[in-house]
């Protein structure tokens, strides 16, 4: 039998780190396979990528033993950050630069390089534009040009849509499908629904970094589906089985009017970057934001948190705001990347920072309960930094129940996370909602929409175009769904 | 560092010469001790910044503005405080006499053409097209060479990030405590987190410029062939026969009676 990659009782730690990440670990892959490697965050699977292409330890120092490794003799790379894969500013040097490496004659590089975005399906009225200036679906697939300028056997995909939207994924997809045919793919991806019908081999990783189950995908999802749930990996209807465990996803219904807006505008410089016309929300309602890349969703928040200049009537329990000081703590902004609000050195300290002055018995104990309810009860001396993804941004959103404010402000939350994060995240909230916390949320995923939000706010071109109720989503879902995919 | 408007024939003068060429000048510009030469000197690097880089006037105004904070801050220093025989003007500590004037006058002008020569070069040279001419022409090793281009991108994402974090910060109430200390807290937050995403983004960045076969070793083709052209030759004359311009203005028509600023 032919492999095109293999490795053979591998073994590997990462400095400073206890115990081996993988212990004799043993894979081989066919020519033409299309394998997606599944696993908790964690296990090893963008670093089994790096070995397989000896990017580890060539470019990477970490020490390794294995009896042997079969490195494929062409293969490409394509990574998850859209923003730190190129090394030129512009979409043809890119592509250039791995053309220079190759030693393709520079007379043949304006016409590779057309061809190459041609096959890609990137359409540019001129190649030499701005990488900058690209969504990161085309930044993406930029990415995948300058990995078939090497015209690899082999493509190496390090969950290539974590970081992006769906649209982006969609176009990532397509074009990865159809490319694929002669190639051999090796993919590691948490959102699996656009790729499955691909795939014709899973290989399944415990977060002990061993393989747990390999075979067809049918054979995978349908005898070890138990431990794929208990591993929080997403698989086909995920979200259909969490849905019926969970019979009744209830709210409780307030009210009184919290937040009054009335001809509210948020400012990037000088023009409007989002207008909502008018507006009232009751406590415990939970908003979602949604519309496309660009639309102006984040603007909308940021806006509410007062980080944008903001004209317009805009009131709290009757109070008007109009700068972030008159926001007296009664509305939290949960970032994107967690790692940018933490401001100590340890997990519990980040949870008590704003009280520290009087940190009561009573707080100490409200910050305990908190970390047990996150997960996190273990890791309270950590520092934030050294917590995993999922963890970090389980403890972002924890320094915001804390306070207990009125209003709190999240954008996609969910982005990257695995099933059992996922569904964690989003009960927290819940409970949080029950207590009347009004939550508006930055979200592309349906299934957020469609099962936890009690109302959505649609952004187009900068405005807040519709306002739906519960009631009215599910009339007006066959149409979101033309915007959302 | 913004793409120009137009280009003249300075953009495509071989960028690696014309640092060469820049080099020499801030050398020469320190050897100038004639007020009598730097203020023709001067003049012609002028000519060049607002003829030749491509900018709106509006936008070389606003440049302009730093540029003669530089030459007063510079100048008066040493009008006010410089040592001389001749006085003009004595009050306190504040001593004005002729030589300190004109040397005062002289050392503004010395910066003044100083950032008229550095802001020329970078409004009419492309990073990208620098770095090629240095690879090809000075045989600069590519490993510094991209390193440098990689670097150069990740500025504006650095910035945009700076915001987030200051944004992300204040929302955590870093920034409603008053006083120095909390100040003080308030600076040293940013850059843990700025540095830690930077350095991995580098090291991300080498990662795939390596997967993407760059071999710092190995020969390799340019997409970009930057050679010599006339346009060289124009530059070299022109500041050639700028220098002779200056001297010979000074000898033929002086504009003060001194010859030497020094003391």
């Amino acid at each position: 039998m032919e492999y095109i990659t293999s490795i053979k009782n591998l073994n590997l730690k990462f400095p400073k780190e206890e115990g081996l990440l993988f212990n004799d670990l043993s894979i081989s892959i066919r020519k033409g396979e299309k394998v997606l490697l599944l696993g908790p965050s964690g296990c090893g699977k963008s670093t089994l990528l790096q070995v397989l292409t000896g990017l580890i330890p060539r470019s990477m120092d970490v020490p390794l033993k294995s009896e042997s490794i079969q490195i494929p003799d062409s293969w490409g790379f394509v990574f998850q950050d859209p923003d730190s894969q190129f090394c030129m500013p512009y979409v043809d040097e890119e592509i250039a630069f791995v053309l220079e490496n190759l030693r393709i004659p520079r007379e043949e590089m304006t016409d590779r390089i057309k061809k190459l975005l041609t096959t890609v399906g990137l359409q540019l009225d001129n190649i030499h534009n701005k990488i900058q200036a690209l969504s990161g679906g085309m930044k993406q697939r930029l990415a995948l040009a300058s990995v078939l300028a090497l015209d690899p056997e082999v493509i190496f995909l390090d969950e290539p849509t974590a970081l992006i939207d769906d649209d982006g994924t969609a176009q990532v997809w397509d074009t990865v499908k159809s490319i694929a045919d002669d190639k051999t793919l090796i993919i590691v991806e948490h959102k699996i629904d656009q790729i499955i019908d691909i795939i014709d081999r899973i290989i399944v990783f415990t977060d002990d970094g061993t393989i747990m189950a390999d075979g067809e995908p049918a054979y995978v999802f349908s005898h070890f589906k138990a431990e794929i749930k208990r591993f929080g990996i997403w698989y086909p209807n995920a979200w259909g089985e969490y849905i019926k465990e969970k019979a009744n996803i209830t709210y409780n219904n307030y009210s009184d009017t919290v937040l009054n807006l009335d001809n509210f505008r948020g400012y990037r410089g000088k023009v409007p970057a989002i207008t909502l016309e008018k507006a009232t929300v009751q406590s415990g309602e939970w908003i979602a934001v949604t519309g496309a890349n660009g639309a102006g969703k984040s603007t909308l928040i940021l806006s509410l948190m007062q980080l944008l200049r903001t004209t317009g009537e805009y009131k709290i329990e009757g109070r008007p705001i109009r700068s972030f000081s008159d926001l007296e703590k009664k509305t939290y902004f949960v970032f994107q990347n967690p790692e940018y609000q933490f401001l100590t050195n340890r997990v519990i300290d980040e949870l008590t920072y704003d009280i520290r002055q009087r940190v009561s018995p009573d707080v100490m104990k409200q910050a305990n309960d908190l970390l047990s309810l996150f997960g996190l009860k273990d890791k309270q001396n950590q520092h934030p930094y050294h917590l995993s993804l999922g963890q970090k941004r389980r403890l972002s959103v924890a320094t915001a129940f804390l306070q207990d404010p009125k209003i709190l402000l999240l954008d996609e939350p969910t982005f990257g996370q695995d099933s059992k994060n996922t569904f964690k995240l989003l009960e927290l909230l819940q409970e949080e909602s029950r207590k009347g916390t009004i939550i508006i949320m930055v979200t592309h995923d349906l299934n957020i929409i469609h099962h936890f939000a009690t109302r959505v706010w649609e952004v187009k071109g900068g405005k807040v175009i519709c306002d739906w109720k519960k009631d009215e989503i599910k009339r007006e879902e066959g149409r979101m769904y033309e915007y959302t995919y | 560092m913004n793409t120009p408007i137009k280009e003249s024939w300075l953009h495509k003068v071989n960028p690696a010469l014309k640092l060469l060429i820049l080099a020499i000048l801030f050398v020469f510009a320190v050897t100038i001790h004639q007020l009598n030469v730097m203020i023709p000197f001067t003049l012609t690097v002028s000519i060049l910044f607002f003829l030749c880089t491509g900018q709106p006037y509006r936008n070389l105004f606003l440049i302009l503005i730093p540029f003669f904070l530089v030459f007063f801050s510079t100048s008066l220093s040493m009008i006010l405080f410089g040592k001389g025989d001749t006085t003009l003007f004595k009050w306190g500590i504040i001593h004005v006499t002729e030589e300190s004037l004109y040397r005062g006058v002289h050392l503004g002008f010395r910066a003044l053409v100083f950032a008229l020569m550095g802001i020329t070069f970078v409004l009419t040279t492309k990073p990208v097209k620098l770095f090629y001419s240095l690879m090809q022409q000075l045989k600069l090793q590519p490993k510094y060479a991209y390193s440098f281009m990689a670097a150069i991108r990740l500025i504006p994402i650095m910035f945009e990030e700076f915001k987030t974090i200051r944004d992300a910060q204040k929302v955590r109430g870093l920034h409603s405590e008053k006083g120095v200390w909390s100040k003080l807290k308030r600076i040293k937050a940013l850059p843990i987190p700025l540095l830690s995403q930077s350095i991995r983004r580098a090291f991300r960045i080498a990662v795939a410029m390596e997967a993407k076969r760059f071999n710092s070793l190995q020969e390799r083709t340019f997409y970009y062939q930057v050679g010599f052209s006339t346009y060289d030759l124009l530059f070299i004359s022109y500041i050639v026969s700028s220098i002779g311009l200056s001297y010979w203005l000074a000898s033929e028509f002086p504009l003060f009676p001194v010859t030497d600023v020094r003391y």
